[in-house]
């Protein structure tokens, strides 16, 4: 779950990590409270979780409090839904530099990087420069050593006299990555005043959600969702995604619906909606179906190959989703695994015709939206 | 012969007393697994079949030998029953549940790293070898999809394993060890450290790999290859080739993310380092007979 910058920098603060004079605001009428408490001039930010918001005219500068109102307004027109925003002091920055925490996979540690390239696209700079990005592995079990920070920062080529107050940047900014479950912690940029002190320009926090359990005071929220449809599946804990093609994917196990996925899309069809209702979910027929009816679909393609996810289960829960939402499209079913002889007999005693194999099922979806399926 | 798991390995079950760890301990012993005692706190003197259960991990190990550990727990508590097994000194262990934080994942990895030790999982089925022994729940009854052969199976999925063993003995071939990696973002064995045992296993003649978008565990496939360590001959089935960037599918670890992980990548290693790659499914079983002619020829 990732967190909004106002968010993340309440955060950094709670953990001694210098950030600028703030405050959000839910509107106009609360802008001239906000710039009596952080001054002018101000930097105005909306507060959406999509990146690139400076080329999309979501954050401005302003020296004045007319100018500050007019760009209110003005970013408050850009954005899609009406985001809270940060009103921010504007700081006099000497330098930017980037850093981060997250998982490395391969090793299992927790990977630091930095660069002195800060402010801008870090995946640019990976795939272009990776040589300007420094990296330490650090081992959850011993944590951040300070020595390990220290050696960072040289690196990186921070001055002299900064080493002792990064270091303790980065010993905080370590906390933060370990006390709430985090996925990623980022300040990008991390910026040096004119007068010799790093300040934490903008703040990227994504909590893992597994371990939202021991963050209750994180909730996911619809600002979360491109769309309600799959702000309503993820309250579900059922993963749904959605396209713009022609067939609905409900299927369980999340490597078989991915391998569905390219089937249809190599014989020639095209997806409409994922939703996988497979492990903990496959007695959700019901609850997917209507969620797989929120979206335009011409053909619902249902391919499951489950163990513990019986396939008697999951075929009867689709002949109830039916009756419950009578839906108006074809269905094509490839039920199989545990109990698939009794899920066949389901399938066929209400009607349905039930398929073994799934690129014949595949086809079959391909053909009953109007295509010709490919090879 | 068979890697990590056999019919001698005595396998200890924790989380044994609850529903799925009860039903299938009783698959697994049906299918020949050799589970010797179960562990659940406030549990000891109960049995599940014949199997005596002990209220904590070192109290089993006190009274009988043990090899391998199994956890049915909740992902809230697996991070504690590893633990527990790492310290008690098993050195095989299977954490199936999925949900795992993944702080919990990198702790338990450097811990089963300094305990020397192999922890499988999470977000998995488990392992099984075939015709001897089982540590998960795969539908090794259904004759259709799991057969006893000599080919070695990892792979990052449920489902789709299902899927493509079916195709696998529709092409006549059977599997040896199949080990479920999972689906995690980080899992805990990755597949590189699984193949030495698949290249020293005299029963097992070439090696299936069931990848996905996401992470770089098949190129990691690719390098080991390159350098000699794994010298038998590769097929893989990768999903999720025409996914879009930067959308969760399905597992947490299936997700291109910097331009990284697009298994159009993946693909272009395996390829150079010898791998043959499936465009589907059911080209695995059409491989693997290449493969084999080839050898013969």
């Amino acid at each position: 779950m990732k967190l909004f910058e106002h968010q993340a920098k309440a955060l950094f603060e709670g953990a001694n990590i210098p950030v600028p004079n703030r405050a959000v605001i839910k509107n106009r009428s609360e802008l001239d409270d906000a710039i009596s408490q952080v001054g002018l001039p101000c930097v105005i930010k909306a507060q959406v979780l999509h990146g690139g918001r400076g080329k999309a005219g979501l954050i401005k500068v302003a020296e004045e409090k007319e100018e500050a109102k007019e760009k209110v307004t003005d970013v408050i027109e850009r954005a899609e839904n009406t985001p809270d925003l940060l009103i921010e002091e504007a700081v006099a920055i000497a330098n930017e530099f980037y850093v981060s925490m997250t998982a490395d996979p391969s090793t299992g540690s927790v990977m630091m990087m930095g660069s002195a390239e800060g402010g801008i696209d870090i995946e640019e700079v990976a795939r272009t420069m990776p040589e300007k990005i420094i990296k330490t592995n650090v081992n959850v079990n011993e944590g951040l050593l300070p020595y390990q920070a220290r050696e960072f920062l040289f690196d990186l080529g921070i001055e002299k006299k900064m080493i002792g107050q990064g270091t303790k940047l980065l010993l905080n900014l370590y906390d933060v990555y370990r006390k709430h479950d985090a996925e990623l912690v980022e300040i990008n940029p991390l910026m040096v005043t004119e007068e010799g002190n790093f300040v934490a320009g903008d703040g990227k926090i994504t909590i893992d959600d597994n371990a939202l359990f021991r963050h209750p005071q994180f909730s996911l929220t619809r600002e979360h969702f491109d769309d309600d449809v799959q702000y309503a599946a993820a309250i579900e804990g059922i993963p749904y995604l959605q396209f713009s093609g022609d067939i609905g994917l409900m299927c369980a196990g999340a490597g078989l619906t991915n391998a569905v996925y390219d089937l249809v899309n190599d014989h020639g069809g095209s997806v409409a909606s994922y939703l996988e209702f497979g492990g903990p979910n496959y007695h959700k027929a019901v609850k997917s179906m209507e969620l797989i009816m929120q979206n335009e679909i011409k053909v619902l393609l249902v391919v499951t190959f489950g163990t513990i996810a019986r396939a008697d289960v999951m075929a009867q829960g689709l002949v109830d989703a039916i009756k419950e939402h009578k839906p108006e499209f074809p269905i094509v079913t490839a039920i199989r695994g545990t109990g698939e002889e009794a899920a066949h007999d389901i399938l066929r005693d209400f009607g349905l015709e039930p398929l073994s194999d799934t690129e014949e099922a595949v086809k079959k979806a391909i053909k009953l939206t109007g295509g010709v399926p490919t090879q | 012969m068979s890697i990590i798991l056999d019919e001698q390995t005595r396998v200890l079950v924790q989380g044994i007393t609850g529903n799925e760890g009860r039903f299938w301990t009783q698959h697994m012993m049906d299918c020949g697994t050799n589970v010797v005692a179960g562990v659940t706190p406030g549990k000891e003197g109960q049995m599940v079949r014949d199997v005596p259960v002990f209220h904590t991990v070192k109290r089993a190990t006190a009274t009988m030998d043990v090899d391998a550990s199994l956890l049915f727990v909740p992902p809230q508590l697996a991070k504690d029953a590893v633990l527990e097994a790492l310290n008690a000194g098993i050195k095989k262990i299977v954490v199936l549940c999925d949900g795992i934080p993944l702080h919990d994942t990198l702790q338990m990895r450097k811990s089963a790293q300094m305990a020397g030790a192999m922890v499988i999982g999470g977000n998995t089925s488990g392992i099984i070898s075939m015709g001897k022994a089982m540590m998960g729940f795969f539908p090794y009854w259904l004759d259709r999809v799991y057969k006893p052969g000599r080919i070695g199976i990892m792979t990052r999925s449920g489902s789709l394993t299902n899927e493509v063993t079916s195709e696998l003995v529709k092409a006549g071939f059977g599997a040896s060890s199949l080990v479920g990696i999972g689906g995690d973002s980080v899992p805990l064995t990755r597949f590189a450290e699984v193949l030495p045992l698949f290249e020293n296993d005299p029963d097992t003649d070439a090696v299936v790999i069931i990848g996905e978008l996401g992470g770089t565990m098949e190129e990691e496939v690719a390098e080991a290859m390159e350098n000699g360590i794994f010298t038998k001959p590769v097929i893989s089935f990768l999903g999720g080739r025409t996914a879009p960037k930067g959308k969760k599918m399905g597992h947490a670890g299936a997700i291109i993310t910097a331009g990284k992980g697009t298994v159009e990548d993946k693909i272009a290693a395996l390829n150079e380092a010898g791998a043959y790659v499936a465009k589907k499914p059911s080209m695995v079983g059409e491989l693997l007979k290449d493969v084999f002619v080839k050898q013969n020829n």
